[in-house]
């Protein structure tokens, strides 16, 4: 006996079987029903107009199905909002003019530290919108709970003293980038234009995901960024300048001298020389240079060797090249288009590279060599 | 009993399948408690912001941006089309960015926008529509020749290009999946222009562009000269250049021999024929929104020597996407008189006067003419020739004459 035959005597025999075949046949029939009985029922234009389209258009097309989690919520009248961004503010009061900042932090880790710096800033959290984007890693999952952790006991605490930030905005990568975020790793030169290319895209991603109509300032804060002056977003706006940088310390304890010392730690913020020109000239279009390697010697001024512990805080010097770690950027600047290059811009790339196009743009870049912000010691 | 348990166990398999790809396969590990935490959202861009070829059945979210200036009468036009869009509405969100407008643009947006939000079929509505303002102050006139002269190129696209970043900055969000750039201008475009261009499942894809014409101009034209392929002649210039320069197509003082999509056209050709390009244009571009979110933008700076929508291509270029258009896929745009067009019109108009006055004259003047001789009857003038003729006829002259000489 064929097992066809098998299965239809098997058919007849056994009641589940038919249940089963009969409730498919059932659902089957339904399914053509409906599915017809909605093309034909309305004289929707658009609906005529799919008849001559070569495509075919599901059901669930019908309003109340959503394929993806995200969409528009809390409309208004028609779904209509209108901004006037001409009455969008830049100063260097932002806190008179109740102007909005949004802060951004590429996050690999979470480090408590970080956070608690964050909520020790005093510019009125309702003015602030946080942006953070994870990359998908390990490493990635652990920061995303930890932060999950931090944000709700401000953001869902009972307790009135307790500020909530105006929105949240957390992203997950898409695209790859690479498992390991070892220091070794991570500085190795062949790597870093893979890195730091994967690296501005994030920060691109996070960037043009969050930035918002009445978006005064973007703060980039990196998430490994522990201890900052509290007045961080007053000091830097006060400056008034389109792109400015702080300069990045390490705090470490000195085993020679037997006590606690700080060092640079962020070489990227640094002025042109001639001899950087001049490698420049000499590469290959593809090919970028990288601060703070012995391979390459551009014996560019480096703002972490200006640092000066008696001099003025509130010192400026031009730049060409920004770090990224502390940076404080008006949002006209992005809008205009200045974002971190993720292939070689005049064989720079990421933060360093943004600086040339803010330079392109026709926007000046200055650090503040003698205001210090410390980086996580790992 | 064994081929009993086989449907049984398809069974199992299948729904296990099913619970797998439910639960785990696209859910991320812990995302579902944040819609719980005020004002925080957490969004998967590989899931929640992914872009399918065939998305309008995928709930792919459409940004259809479109910068506005001086527009107001092209918007009934342009929503015609719009209202014909077969892409569910409900899933594109608009954003319109009006800047430095003399005219009712802002007023007539609102109105035709109000009309098809409020329409009684309940797939006209789209999703969410932001309109911004924003000047950014003009350096040149709008006029067809003031816009498109080759001195006003320069400044005139880089200043276009900050607009455009403006606009898609302000408005991407981090759920939307494919971003749509479109001119108001368009008179003639197919209902599924985003199922067209979407199904090719490109970076960046731009149709052709051409323009009708009045007869007397041939009929019809390339529109968009700015689609094109690099070529040895345009690199060659672009490094004569000096960095602040901007090259753009189409004008006789920058030869660069590249191969122009809109000359690639064959009206037979197969629409869904695709070309790799190094520049566009902006009348209709769709992109995944990862190439916004990427960071590719509108360089409002000599990038490459290029600016605007060109430098868009260069940089989509750089960044090593994919960037397409498609010869044999037209679209059509208004056709705006440019300047000599003007005074050939006005020329054509004048000799339309012309020559209406001229025929009066020469009515006229055969009216007097009538009047002032005698009619004469053509047959009678026959005869009468005849009679007078019929002896000297010339045919009848070798006819002998004698003549008697003798006395």
């Amino acid at each position: 006996m064929s097992s066809f035959q098998m299965l239809k005597y098997q058919a007849t025999k056994n009641k589940n079987i038919k249940i089963i075949s009969s409730l498919c046949l059932f659902i089957f029939l339904y399914y053509l029903i409906s599915s017809s009985n909605n093309n034909s029922d309305s004289n929707s234009l658009i609906l005529e107009n799919r008849k001559n389209s070569p495509y075919t258009y599901s059901d669930t097309n019908s309003l109340n199905k959503k394929k993806k989690k995200w969409f528009p919520e809390n409309l208004p009248n028609n779904h209509i909002s209108h901004y006037d961004l001409n009455s969008v503010k830049t100063t260097k009061n932002p806190l008179q003019n109740n102007e909005k900042i949004l802060i951004l932090s590429p996050m690999a880790n979470f480090h408590l530290q970080y956070w608690e710096n964050l909520l020790n800033l005093n510019y009125p959290r309702e003015l602030i919108e946080l942006g953070f984007i994870l990359p998908r890693t390990l490493d990635g999952d652990k920061a995303l709970k930890q932060l999950q952790i931090e944000i709700s006991k401000i953001q869902n605490s009972k307790d009135d003293n307790i500020k909530k930030f105006s929105k949240i905005t957390i992203l997950r990568q898409d695209n790859d980038s690479p498992e390991s975020q070892l220091e070794k790793d991570r500085h190795a030169l062949q790597n870093q234009k893979k890195r730091r290319s994967q690296m501005a895209t994030a920060r691109n991603s996070l960037l043009f995901s969050t930035i918002g109509p009445f978006t005064s300032w973007v703060l980039w804060l990196d998430s490994d960024i522990v201890e900052t002056p509290k007045n961080l977003i007053q000091d830097l706006t006060a400056h008034d300048k389109p792109v400015i940088s702080a300069n990045c310390y390490q705090r470490y304890y000195d085993e020679n001298e037997k006590k606690n010392s700080i060092r640079p730690y962020d070489y990227n913020n640094w002025a042109e020389s001639n001899e950087g020109l001049r490698l420049a000239a000499n590469l290959p279009d593809d090919e970028i240079i990288v601060e703070g390697y012995q391979e390459i010697a551009t014996y560019r001024p480096l703002m972490a060797h200006f640092y000066d512990p008696n001099g003025n805080i509130n010192d400026e010097m031009f730049l060409d090249g920004v770090g990224g770690t502390c940076l404080m950027v008006k949002a006209d600047v992005h809008r205009d288009g200045a974002m971190f290059p993720n292939f070689p811009f005049y064989h720079l790339i990421e933060t360093e590279g943004f600086a040339k196009m803010c330079k392109r743009l026709g926007y000046e870049v200055i650090g503040l060599p003698n205001y210090l912000v410390y980086h996580y010691n790992e | 009993m064994k081929l009993v348990i086989w449907p049984l166990l398809i069974t199992l398999i299948t729904s296990i399948y099913f619970l797998y790809n439910h639960f785990i396969g696209n859910s991320n590990i812990i995302n579902d408690n944040f819609p719980d935490i005020i004002n925080t959202s957490y969004i998967d861009l590989l899931t929640d912001a992914s872009s399918s070829p065939t998305g309008w059945n995928d709930g792919d979210r459409v940004l259809f941006l479109v910068p506005l200036r001086d527009a107001a009468e092209h918007l009934p036009m342009f929503f015609n089309h719009m209202k014909n869009m077969t892409y569910p509405h409900n899933l594109i969100d608009l954003s319109f960015l009006v800047s430095d407008s003399k005219d009712d643009t802002l007023g007539m947006l609102k109105s035709q926008l109000n009309e098809i939000q409020s329409s009684d079929d309940p797939l006209m509505p789209f999703g969410e529509i932001e309109i911004f303002e924003k000047d950014f102050g003009q350096s040149v006139g709008q006029g067809f020749s003031d816009r498109h002269g080759f001195k006003a190129q320069g400044p005139r696209r880089k200043n276009m290009a900050k607009a455009r970043n403006w606009l898609t900055s302000i408005s991407l969000k981090p759920y939307h999946s494919w971003v749509y750039w479109r001119d108001v201008d368009v008179e003639t475009i197919p209902p599924t222009i985003l199922e067209d261009l979407m199904s090719h499942n490109k970076d960046i894809i731009v149709p052709n562009v051409w323009r009708p014409l009045p007869d007397w101009l041939g009929c019809q034209q390339p529109y968009d000269l700015n689609s094109w392929q690099e070529s040895d002649g345009g690199l060659k210039l672009a490094k004569r250049l000096d960095e602040d320069a901007v090259i753009v197509e189409g004008y006789p003082e920058y030869f660069t021999w590249r191969p122009h999509l809109a000359y690639l056209r064959d009206p037979y050709g197969n629409p869904k024929t695709e070309i790799q390009l190094d520049g566009i244009g902006g009348v209709s571009i769709l992109a995944k929104a990862s190439v916004f979110r990427m960071g590719a933008h509108f360089p409002a700076f000599s990038f490459l020597k290029h600016a605007e929508t060109e430098g868009l291509g260069k940089m989509a270029k750089a960044m090593g996407l994919e960037v397409v258009g498609l010869p044999h896929y037209v679209i059509w745009h208004i056709y705006e008189p440019s300047d000599d067009d003007i005074k050939h019109m006005e020329w054509m108009a004048k000799e339309e006067i012309r020559l209406a006055k001229w025929n009066e004259i020469m009515d006229l003047y055969y009216k007097n003419f009538k009047n002032s001789f005698q009619e004469i009857n053509f047959d009678d003038w026959e005869n009468e020739k005849n009679k007078m003729m019929k002896n000297s006829d010339p045919f009848k002259l070798d006819r002998k004459v004698i003549v008697d000489w003798s006395e």
